[in-house]
């Protein structure tokens, strides 16, 4: 079996007139052979690369599925009506999908940063609203244009649509 | 704190190129069960066999690109992609935010990942361990079984969580017996932190918790951060600059709203920045020498008097063509016969018309030929004639010479009144001299109190300006009134308009002034007054008064920014580029990692870490509890930034009862590599061939199904 270094070479300069190969002809591997490849494999059409956003409504589609499938068997197995209240809260409980393992959104109160500084804001514009730290910083942001304090509000996650 | 350092200015590394390296030599491994480790990381491709002690590892990201000087197709992978610039733009990876979607890309880096272990074989015969996320998608799952069984015919395939793995592979048990270790594994990945509590050995994935912030979000952050605060930067700042910025300054504060109030102080502030110097390019300015600049103007010189000579040239020629013609047609004029005919006919030979036609021309040259004798630098008449004997060229000449005299007595006259007005002056200046000298305090304490009227007369009107532009001020209300009032019809009363009387506005001056308010706009001479006035009064304060200094001038006092500003963001003067190119790093490098345990900071609106392990506690009894935090481990990039084992025991230990033992937070020995050791340990261990699923499971139940282990998933499990 030939050394894999000279094979690679070859594929790099057949197709091409004698030239040193450059660093990255020799590091790409497109004309490396593959054999451990099933040829008779074909795509399947599922593969195509999906949203996100189809992906996880998938999952939440097969969770419903699956957590109707379990309370139905629950349901032929039961005894007693304490039981099957019983198991289904576990049921509940087992079921950790993609999306329920998710944390929640918080429920502390939140500190007010300065939006130019970092540090931290008692005040707030009412203009822009965007959050100061001290006089000076609000000289700072009475001089920018609306554009760039749209930026600043954006960084925290607050997009103003009619401005 | 931190210690003083000499030099706070770090510089951005260049990239390197990557190295060639021959594929591994796959002889030891060929035709044995020895098992294929593939850590799947968003970030980085860590593969190899379980005998080895680490694994290849490289940035998970496939560039299929064509290059257009030799017209190549290339594919690259990895470190490979830093090889050729185009690339990088092309890259993409399989995983798109923690979700494993892009199979193309998955496909080819598998390849990549199996042509460097140098297999040769048909098909891959070795049983494969991956990870995959926690509680990962089943769509991402079966596609990926799909892929390793029916594409490269792997014998058996098994998942596993690689948090758990990098745990148990710093808690191993003793030979022989099972894993039973407890713990509560903090997780940093790229694009998520998750936290898995462990108990028996076994994860309790249903009471697992995941926060979509991860390195990756946060990289994004510090790069806006930076982007809003230098708005104006030369060059661009990428992401991995960016990246490597936070690896290198950005740490966790133990107690952030006490490390804000420290760093309110300017000085701190500066104490604690960090200068990161980017490259720039300065400006070649070719300086002429002075022999060259003596050159281009000797050069210039010579050609201005080229030009003059050629236009004197032409002229005298003009002037010689102009004589001869007059010449030759007062030859003709006196040569006239007598015979009117002929007359005639010559003229019109000439083209002239008639004969007043020929008068005329004559005349026309007479007086261009004069003109251009005069021009000539040579004797300029100047002759006063008595008037009686003037002809209409003498009249003329007489006008002009009245009106030069006439300017010249305007100028003189001109002349004596600046001569008064210095003499003014001069005696002003010197009576404010023996003023000044006399009784110097005074004298400065009025200049003083001047310039102090005019700075708040010029602040009135700024205020005024702005509230002219607020809609609801009383400025812009008292405008609109004064406008209304104006057009209004009442102006005039009924019955005064019943007796023929009008709008009488503008009879008197005064009446024009309203205008001056309505219309807020212009720029009145009276600011350019102000601002000259104020200019004097201070030249002269900073001349004679030491105490005076520069600082208090107006336009110091305007443009003066606090303290604060320029410590939190230096100004560099115009032309210094080497300061223009640099970036100074103060409160991000805190604001960026506090973003870990409040997402809310960046919009993101999720619990941070620390609500997340005080809800994951909470759902266990006080017994499980006590195991779970006696041994408290972070694994995962960011767990190496200093500050983050104080701060979780910071956040751990208040919402404990305070008889339960909180044990030092454990990091992973090797943050990036344990997982992989940890599947390669376990893959040697016997338990391993229990946990996989063979092909023929797989045949029969499809790619979302596996089998519940302690380090794998727990949905779709049979």
């Amino acid at each position: 079996m030939p050394p894999k270094g000279t094979t690679k070479k070859k594929a790099a300069n057949d197709g091409s007139t004698t030239h040193t190969p450059t660093l990255a002809e020799q590091l790409s591997y497109l004309h490396s052979p593959r054999p451990f490849k099933n040829p008779n494999y074909t795509k399947n059409a599922n593969r195509r690369t999906k949203n996100l956003k189809t992906v996880l409504g998938q999952e939440r589609e097969k969770e419903r599925v699956e957590r109707e499938r379990r309370r139905q068997e629950r349901d032929n197995q039961a005894m007693d009506i304490f039981e099957v209240k019983k198991e289904l809260a576990e049921v509940d409980e087992e079921i950790s999908t993609y999306l329920s393992i998710e944390a929640p959104p918080s429920v502390l109160p939140q500190r007010h940063y300065c939006d130019i500084t970092g540090l931290e804001a008692p005040y707030t514009d009412p203009r822009t609203g965007l959050r100061y730290h001290d006089k000076s910083v609000y000289e700072l942001i009475k001089n920018l244009s609306p554009s760039a304090a749209k930026d600043y509000l954006a960084a925290r996650g607050v997009n103003p649509v009619v401005r | 704190m931190d210690e003083a350092e000499t030099s706070n200015i770090f510089y951005v590394p260049a990239s390197n190129l990557p190295n060639i390296t021959p594929p591994d030599s796959y002889n030891p491994f060929r035709s044995q069960p020895v098992p294929l480790i593939i850590d799947n990381g968003s970030s980085n491709l860590r593969f190899g066999f379980s005998t080895s002690t680490s694994p290849h590892s490289s940035p998970n990201v496939i560039a299929k690109y064509k290059e257009r000087k030799f017209n190549q197709s290339l594919l690259l992978f990895g470190d490979a992609i830093d090889a050729e610039s185009g690339a990088k733009s092309q890259g993409k990876t399989p995983w798109e935010s923690d979700v494993l979607l892009n199979f193309d890309a998955m496909e080819n880096a598998l390849d990549y990942a199996f042509v460097r272990l140098g297999i040769d074989a048909e098909g891959i015969e070795h049983p494969v361990l991956m990870t995959e996320r926690l509680c990962s998608p089943l769509h991402s799952r079966a596609l990926t079984s799909e892929l390793m069984f029916e594409q490269y015919s792997v014998p058996s395939l098994t998942y596993c969580v690689d948090s758990v793995m990098s745990f148990y592979q710093n808690n191993k048990p003793t030979s022989g017996s099972t894993f039973s270790a407890d713990g509560l594994v903090v997780s940093f990945n790229t694009a998520s932190t998750s936290v898995i509590p462990i108990l028996n050995g076994k994860g309790v994935l249903s009471h697992a918790k995941r926060i979509p912030w991860g390195t990756q979000q946060s990289t994004e952050y510090l790069l806006k951060l930076i982007q809003l605060k230098y708005s104006s930067f030369p060059t661009r700042v990428t992401s991995a600059q960016a990246s490597w910025m936070l690896h290198n300054f950005c740490s966790f504060a133990t107690d952030y709203p006490a490390v804000l109030r420290s760093l309110k102080m300017p000085a701190s502030m500066r104490a604690a920045e960090r200068i990161i110097q980017f490259p720039f390019a300065i400006p070649v300015v070719e300086e002429k020498t002075e022999e060259e600049i003596t050159r281009i103007a000797e050069k210039r010189k010579e050609q201005g008097k080229k030009l003059q000579e050629l236009a004197a040239k032409s002229r005298m020629e003009k002037l010689a063509k102009k004589e001869n013609d007059l010449q030759y047609l007062t030859n003709l004029k006196e040569g006239k016969s007598e015979n009117k005919r002929e007359w005639m006919h010559t003229l019109q030979v000439e083209g002239f018309d008639d004969e007043a036609a020929l008068d005329e021309t004559i005349k026309k040259l007479e007086a261009d030929v004069k003109r251009a004798r005069k021009k000539d630098p040579d004797g300029q008449d100047d002759v006063i004639f008595p008037v009686p004997q003037l002809d209409e060229e003498g009249i003329k000449e007489k006008k002009k010479q009245k009106l030069m005299k006439a300017g010249f007595d305007a100028r003189a006259r001109a002349r004596r009144e600046k001569e008064k007005e210095r003499e003014e002056k001069e005696a002003e200046e010197r009576r404010e001299e023996e003023e000044r000298e006399s009784n110097f305090d005074d004298w400065a304490a009025r200049l003083r109190r001047e310039q102090e009227a005019i700075m708040n007369k010029i602040k009135e009107r700024g205020r005024r300006k702005a509230a002219l532009s607020d809609r609801k001020s009383a400025a812009a209300q008292a405008r609109m009134k004064n406008i209304a009032s104006l057009a209004a019809d009442e102006r005039v009363s009924k019955k005064k308009r019943k007796a023929g009387a009008e709008d009488m506005f503008g009879a008197d001056d005064e009446d024009w002034q309203i205008y001056r308010k309505l219309n807020a706009a212009a720029v009145s001479s009276d600011e350019e007054e102000e601002f000259n006035q104020l200019r004097i009064i201070e030249s002269k304060l900073l001349m004679h008064d030491p105490t005076f200094t520069a600082q208090h001038t107006h336009a110091s006092i305007t443009s003066q920014r606090s303290a604060l500003i320029s410590a939190f963001r230096p100004q560099y003067e115009e032309g210094d580029i080497e300061g223009s190119a640099r970036i100074h790093l103060n409160t991000e490098r805190w604001r960026v990692c506090e973003t870990f345990f409040s997402p809310g900071m960046a919009g993101v609106d999720s619990a941070g870490l620390g609500e997340v392990l005080q809800s994951i506690l909470a759902r266990f009894s006080e017994a499980e509890k006590a195991r779970l935090v006696k041994n408290v481990f972070i694994t995962g990039g960011p767990s190496q930034f200093p500050g983050l084992q104080e701060r979780l025991h910071g956040t751990l230990r208040p919402i404990l009862p305070p008889e339960m033992y909180l044990g030092d937070i454990v990091r992973a020995a090797n943050p990036s590599l344990d997982a992989w050791r940890g599947m390669a340990s376990f893959a040697n261990t016997d338990e391993f061939h229990q946990v996989g699923v063979t092909a023929e499971e797989y045949q029969e139940w499809g790619g979302e199904r596996i089998k519940r282990w302690w380090g794998g998933n727990c949905n779709s499990v049979v």
